[in-house]
């Protein structure tokens, strides 16, 4: 073999496993649906304790956003490798999802909930998952997120009952509905250009 | 003048350095997922991995997730190093063949 030739032959192997170590960091990940949900999921839980029964809306409905969450990430997953990014971020919401339910569950069941700190601790929590996956992701939309809740744990404290509802109303409806749409367009978006971008290295 | 570093033989394989690559980025990944990727057959890639394994620069875990198997792949530190060493070696070497 001449000197172009193994040159050219080790490059190739450089190359190839650049290529490779991107394709398998390339996350195929997408959860904007996980926001809308649980979007839909504190409207219903809103809903159902304002006309229905409010001692247990919340804790069905969180319940069952927990098993579909479980169910359909399992699904959208299918066989892709999980990534150790991906572990961080399931590992911070999945946490703050049970911090957040255990303690909300013995607030209620001793009484001791009251509308305003109840309304101030689950914005913090929020708060605080939305930042630490956004520094992770390096994603400046969802830290706007986490300071919207921020506002919202703030304006809990310092607003009447009344206004400290429509504050959670509004802020999940940026944080969650709008944001979720946002993520999955954006997560769509990419799919299909990486699609796009796969075909034409195979044409 | 300072002498050339060999190339592993085992990573060296066109296939297998393309499996190490992408194991290097996942924690762990499924045999479907590798054979998607490297667009290999099973019965290579089969063979390829069994090399890797030998080597100990993979280890493998097989499980029945629902009733189907599955094959799990997850790379060594033993492997780490290795492809690490690669690299370093893949340079040098490059760069002495521009250098020449």
């Amino acid at each position: 073999m001449n000197a172009n030739a193994e040159e050219l032959e080790l490059k190739d192997r450089l190359s190839l496993i650049e290529s490779m170590i991107a394709e398998g960091r390339r996350t195929t990940e997408s959860w904007g649906w996980t926001f809308l949900l649980w979007g839909v999921a504190y409207y219903v839980a809103i809903a159902w304790s304002a006309f229905g029964q409010p001692a247990i809306a919340w804790p069905v409905t969180m319940t069952v956003g927990g098993v579909l969450t479980s169910v359909l990430a399992a699904r959208v997953r299918g066989n892709q490798p999980g990534t150790t990014v991906g572990r961080a971020m399931m590992a911070i919401w999945t946490c703050m999802g049970i911090s957040l339910f255990i303690l909300m569950m013995s607030l209620g069941i001793t009484g001791r909930l009251e509308l305003h700190l109840g309304a101030a601790i689950v914005a913090a929590m929020l708060g605080t998952a939305n930042a630490t996956s956004s520094i992770i992701l390096k994603w400046k939309m969802q830290f706007a997120s986490a300071v919207v809740w921020w506002a919202a744990m703030v304006a809990a404290l310092f607003t009447s009952e009344f206004a400290t509802g429509i504050v959670f109303l509004v802020a999940i409806f940026f944080c969650q509905i709008v944001f979720g749409i946002y993520c999955m367009i954006s997560e769509s978006r990419r799919h299909k250009a990486r699609a796009s971008g796969q075909e034409a290295s195979h044409a | 003048m300072p002498e050339l570093p060999e190339l592993n033989p085992v990573i060296h394989g066109k296939l297998r350095l393309a499996l190490l690559s992408l194991l290097i980025g996942v924690e762990e990944a499924e045999f479907t997922w590798l054979r998607s990727k490297t667009g290999s057959t099973d019965g290579n890639l089969g063979a390829q991995l069994l090399k890797l394994e030998e080597a100990g620069y993979v280890a493998v875990e097989k499980k029945f997730v629902q009733r189907k198997p599955q094959t799990l792949y997850r790379m060594t530190e033993t492997g780490r190093k290795a492809l690490t060493a690669y690299v370093h070696a893949l340079k040098q070497l490059l760069g002495t063949a521009i250098g020449a």
